[in-house]
């Protein structure tokens, strides 16, 4: 059977990273989820180190991080659309992401994928991606964003 | 959620993660570093009357809109044709019939000279159009003539125009209105007694769509306009038929012919001129575009430059197809028995006498003549904007509404407007000696702005530009000139209120210069943290809660902190010493006895005294008033407190080295 018409999901989580990618990511979400009118959740999360507790004061006055949330729901303001920001504090971000879409009854997990090359030339993927895609329980969608130029 | 921050579990054991509450958004949004973006949520009012009155506001005038959805509210070609060109097209509705006025002073015979006189006036049109289109394309910030002249003749004279403007802006509105009115009366005598109510109404109608945003103006008044323009030219392409190929041609009616008889003249060229004079009134709004320049969608200046070459040619057709028809059927106006515009009659004639075409043209027509009016709304308010951004007009006049209108400067014409319509008793033909003259003062300096323009600039073929400019600039000289004589005395108002304007203008500029020099901070100097002591004074009617929030507040902001209790009565005071030393020590009370029973007056002299007994050699400390303030829980009961401390204040503000602090308390705080 031919698929003619846009994915269509109920509620998606979008994973930002605080990184060019965010707007691509946010914008795709938002026009996909507008016909629907599903609902769309960003998500930052912020790693906390082992040397602070896990609910230290860091995220909540931090300008830096509240703008990447910020930017995002201007962003699906753009595109007539209301986006729920949400910021988390965890030791892993991959499993935080998974639990708040778990948690929330997420049916679609975006993520946007930075193209990194590891020491020696080989493309990274890091270690987050690959949690997700193995632990969340909904579709995971992972845009990668362009070969920079004079590297493709 | 404990301190913003609430701990969950995940799936996993181990897995924990903490949700971070951001109290910020709903208000505010980072846009930038340290800089807050304040959301729709945080203009929103705060108290029930604000949020019902918010409300009705939202309903009328529609939700409000950000700065940055302004360049959706920008027109494309096609709208602001409609907006901008009604005025001018819709000149053409009484133009003829203001020719017409003057040359049956000469008999029936003089009124065949109205064609010749059409097309005169035709031809200055196509100057001054030419003219302007060249402003367009020089001045892409709008303003028009005052942006012209002010750049190349500098303030006074840029003031002038503004003032011809701003006046030939007004008219519009109240000539447009009555004229409309008088459309529909001409179809429906038995409204002829309301025409103020029907004129004032239509111009609460059109404040109201203009207050909603440029954009949706555009929608509510294209619609007409092309109506308008099918239906008349579709009026001149039959009628014209029927003269030309069916021979069709009038004699004039015996009610013309008598009126004529009245009041015999001979038809020599000063008739002519002030027919001339009195159909130039066609012009007006030609400037609306070059004003307007920066409401066009990108690329504006060429957009405008277009659809004044548009309406231009629009205006000649249809101003010279009109006057064709009217001499060539022998209409001229009629007051008796009734009423009846020329444009009336010629659709009457062609489209047939209480046929559903001629009261589909009248109806169209008054519309027109309303979205004319509209024109102005368009163009008054940016004027008055630039005049304030000159700091020539008041301030509020700047700021954007709701709905990125101008409000301040929309109301203003609107209430204006209505008042010269009450004041003629909404009658075109006595508003008509006020129009023109403002105009044309303000074309001929606009086209003299531009000569220099080209004579400073000096861009590729700028000696033809300057030609056109300069021809452009004769004849509106003259035709300024011919229109001032021809209209006196009534002319004599408006060179009398351009002048008035100026003055009033200039004077507002004194007064915001005078207070930028008082308030200048030079920019090499360094502010060093407060070096100067500090003492608050405390009024106090007692010991309560209010007073008690307001001493340790005033503990707060400085060492030296006392208490000053006015009184009357002896006993109390000794009574209220007692207590205050047992409940707040610490704190000196001084208790001023007043016999007199007043409580200011001895307050603000303990005040003096204060800084008298200060020692000379130190530099006076600030004094800070704290004023304990109850604030009632409804705003009808707030009348029954802090009269004292609203009279106190009166008092204190503008005294030396003196603050006053306001410390609230609230019931249920």
């Amino acid at each position: 059977m031919s698929e003619t018409h846009p994915p269509t999901f109920r509620r998606a989580v979008v994973a930002l990273a605080g990184g060019p990618g965010d707007e691509r990511i946010v914008r795709l979400v938002s026009e996909l989820a507008k016909p629907s009118h599903g609902e769309v959740i960003a998500v930052h999360v912020v790693e906390i180190g082992w040397s602070l507790p896990l609910d230290a004061d860091i995220a909540g006055r931090s300008e830096e991080i509240q703008s990447i949330l910020d930017a995002a729901e201007g962003v699906a303001e753009s595109s007539k659309m209301r986006l729920e920001a949400v910021l988390l504090q965890a030791r892993d971000v991959g499993a935080a992401l998974v639990d708040e879409a778990t948690e929330r009854a997420a049916d679609l997990l975006v993520l946007s994928l930075p193209y990194r090359k590891r020491f020696g030339g080989d493309f990274a993927i890091g270690r987050t991606i690959p949690y997700v895609l193995k632990n969340a329980p909904c579709t995971v969608w992972v845009v990668r964003e362009p070969i920079p130029e004079g590297e493709a | 959620m404990i301190g913003g921050r609430q701990p969950l579990r995940g799936r996993k054991l181990g897995d924990r993660r903490v949700r971070v509450e951001r109290p910020h958004a709903a208000y505010f949004r980072w846009s930038g570093k340290g800089v807050m973006t304040a959301k729709a949520s945080a203009s929103r009012p705060t108290t029930g009357f604000g949020s019902a009155l918010a409300t009705v506001r939202h309903a009328l005038l529609g939700r409000p809109l950000a700065s940055g959805e302004e360049i959706g509210e920008r027109l494309s070609k096609k709208k602001a044709l409609a907006i901008f060109s009604s005025d001018a097209i819709s000149s053409s509705a009484y133009a003829t019939e203001e020719i017409l006025r003057v040359l049956i002073l000469g008999g029936a015979a003089a009124l065949a000279f109205g064609l010749e006189v059409a097309i005169a006036i035709a031809i200055l049109l196509i100057v001054v159009a030419i003219s302007y289109r060249q402003v367009c394309l020089a001045y892409p910030t709008g303003g028009g003539s005052y942006s012209v002249s002010k750049r190349n003749f500098g303030r006074n004279v840029s003031l002038i125009a503004a003032s011809a403007l701003l006046i030939d802006y007004v008219m519009t509105v109240a000539v447009s209105t009555t004229s409309a009115v008088e459309q529909i009366t001409s179809a429906i005598p038995g409204l002829h007694d309301q025409r103020v109510v029907i004129g004032v109404a239509a111009i609460a109608l059109i404040t109201i769509g203009n207050l909603r945003g440029l954009r949706e103006a555009g929608n509510i008044f294209a619609i007409p306009t092309y109506l308008f323009l099918g239906s008349a030219f579709l009026m001149i392409a039959i009628g014209a038929f029927r003269i030309v190929v069916g021979g069709e041609g009038g004699t004039f009616p015996p009610e013309v012919v008598a009126q004529a008889a009245k009041i015999p003249e001979q038809v020599t060229a000063l008739l002519l001129l002030r027919a001339f004079a009195a159909g130039a009134v066609a012009l007006t709004g030609t400037e609306a575009i070059a004003t307007g320049v920066p409401a066009f969608q990108p690329p504006e200046s060429k957009n405008a430059a277009t659809t004044l070459a548009a309406m231009a040619a629009l205006l000649g057709i249809l101003f010279i197809g009109i006057t064709f028809l009217a001499v060539n059927f022998g209409i001229t106006h009629l007051e008796f028995p009734e009423k009846q515009t020329v444009i009336s009659q010629v659709a009457r004639r062609v489209y047939g006498d209480g046929s559903i075409p001629f009261y589909l043209f009248q109806a169209f027509t008054a519309l027109l003549l309303f979205l004319a009016a509209n024109t102005s709304f368009n163009a008054f308010p940016r004027l008055l904007a630039i005049l304030a951004g000159d700091s020539h007009m008041p301030r509020q006049f700047a700021f954007r509404g709701d709905r990125l209108a101008f409000s301040y400067g929309i109301i203003a014409l609107a209430v204006v407007a209505s008042l010269l319509i009450v004041a003629f008793n909404g009658e075109t033909h006595l508003l008509i000696p006020l129009y023109a003259v403002g105009v044309f003062i303000d074309f001929t300096i606009s086209q003299a702005g531009m000569i220099r323009h080209w004579l400073r600039e000096r861009p590729a073929g700028w000696q033809r530009r300057l030609a056109i400019n300069a021809f452009g600039c004769t004849l509106t000289a003259i035709v300024a000139v011919v229109v001032t004589y021809a209209k006196w005395p009534a002319s004599a108002i408006v060179l009398v209120l351009i002048p008035s304007l100026v003055l009033l203008m200039l004077g507002i500029r004194r007064q915001y210069e005078g207070q930028a020099t008082e308030l200048h901070v030079r920019e090499d100097i360094v502010f060093a943290g407060p070096n100067r002591e500090q003492r608050a004074v405390v009024p106090v009617n007692g010991i309560n809660r209010a007073v008690v929030q307001a001493v340790t507040f005033a503990r707060t902001v400085a060492q030296d902190v006392r208490a000053v209790y006015v009184t009357e009565d002896a006993a109390d005071a000794e009574a209220m010493r007692r207590r205050w030393e047992q409940q707040l020590p610490g704190v000196p009370l001084v208790i001023v006895e007043s016999p007199y029973r007043a409580i200011v007056e001895p307050f603000i002299a303990y005040l003096d005294v204060l800084d008298e007994t200060w020692p000379p050699d130190r530099e006076a400390p600030v004094t800070i008033v704290v004023l304990p303030e109850y604030v009632a829980k409804r705003w009808w009961d707030r009348v029954l407190y802090n009269q004292t401390a609203k009279r106190l204040k009166a008092a204190i503000v503008g005294r030396d080295h003196t603050v006053i602090a306001d410390v609230p308390y609230r019931r249920d705080h």
